[in-house]
């Protein structure tokens, strides 16, 4: 839940990046600290293995100034994508306001990406939280990839809920910030 | 709409008293700084010492290792964790749980005893648990505290900002 401190005239959001591994998810947030201005950016802060794969997780602070007289604040995060760190996940989706599920488009992904999304709903669920009520955009990245899958049948396995879709090249940027923008409206219109 | 996915909404009155707390708790410990985060990581209030930087990554860092350990208490069988404690050569961590809700820290040096910290904590998050009892009863709606227009404004805020 989004918290707004009224003596400090503050909004805090949390938005989790959650998928597969090597799906993009830290690209993603890579990507965004890059462009955004300097002004609006923390540190980008990684705990990651020696491989550069995520450990933890990725933070991005990313402050978007007064709005109507209160500082918002938009705290992004990535899990850990490998099968082994479940537990992790559990950990980083903790009180968070809403989740970008990046897809992997490549045709032998498949089933990691719907292992995923079952197993991110397993965890909405055990947070007490209503799934199909939880504000979710969708991002189908790699859609660079030559064996790249057909949104049609991405959307037949991912999509069932309906939510805002993207396709990406978070490695370009392509399709990186209309996702962010989806999300932190989705956030926002349920404060 | 289901009540977990409302905002928690901390009023001037209960962000002063929470400020207080963690005034006392400083003082009375010796220690260095005392913080209130949300389970989510966000920094609610903090006091003392005012030099301390990238207070945005501790809470960040302090919310995700609490909620690393807890998932390893479980594994571990334990019915219910809500302390840690982190022994640094400099520093040391001492990390409470208020009501599944929001995460109290004191940060402390050699000059201060431990079980000082156990105990003093233990009587800051009662107060601070009996606080956040007060926020959720509140009943006051987003537009109450935001205004209605803000969400347009937030909206053009984000297409401004989030862009290549």
């Amino acid at each position: 839940m989004a918290l707004i401190n009224v003596a400090a005239r503050e909004i805090h959001c949390k938005v989790v990046y959650y998928g597969p591994g090597m799906c993009g998810k830290t690209t993603n947030l890579q990507y965004i600290h890059a462009q955004v201005p300097r002004d609006v950016k923390g540190d980008l802060l990684s705990i990651a293995t020696e491989t550069e794969r995520t450990l933890f997780f990725d933070f991005l602070p990313l402050d978007l100034g007064k709005v109507r007289g209160f500082q918002t604040r938009f705290h992004l995060y990535t899990v850990p994508g490998q099968i082994l760190y479940e537990r992790t996940r559990v950990a980083v989706l903790n009180g968070s306001d809403g989740v970008v599920f990046v897809a992997d488009s490549a045709r032998d992904k498949l089933e990691e990406n719907v292992r995923s999304l079952k197993e991110l709903a397993g965890n909405i669920t055990r947070q007490n939280k209503d799934f199909r009520e939880f504000p979710i955009v969708l991002q189908y990245n790699k859609r660079d990839l030559p064996n790249a899958l057909s949104v049609g049948v991405l959307d037949k396995y991912l999509n069932g809920l309906k939510w805002a879709r993207f396709e990406s090249i978070a490695s370009t940027g392509v399709g990186v910030f209309d996702t962010l923008k989806a999300i932190s409206k989705l956030v926002i219109s349920r404060l | 709409m289901d009540p977990q996915l409302t905002s928690l909404i901390v009023p001037t009155e209960e962000v002063a008293q929470i400020e207080e707390c963690l005034g006392h708790l400083v003082e009375d410990t010796g220690g260095n700084y005392a913080l209130l985060l949300d389970k989510s990581g966000q920094v609610i209030a903090s006091q003392g010492d005012g030099s301390r930087q990238d207070i945005t990554a501790l809470g960040a860092l302090i919310a995700g290792t609490f909620a690393s350990s807890r998932e390893v208490a479980k594994l571990l069988r334990e019915k219910d964790f809500r302390m840690l404690f982190q022994q640094g050569v400099r520093e040391n961590i001492f990390i409470a749980l208020i009501e599944e809700q929001w995460i109290l820290c004191v940060i402390f040096n050699k000059g201060t005893h431990i079980g000082l910290v156990k105990v003093l904590t233990k009587k800051a998050t009662d107060e601070l648990a009996a606080v956040l009892d007060r926020v959720r009863q509140q009943h006051k709606g987003r537009d109450e505290v935001l205004g209605s227009s803000f969400r347009t404004s937030m909206e053009d805020t984000i297409d401004l900002l989030f862009r290549d």
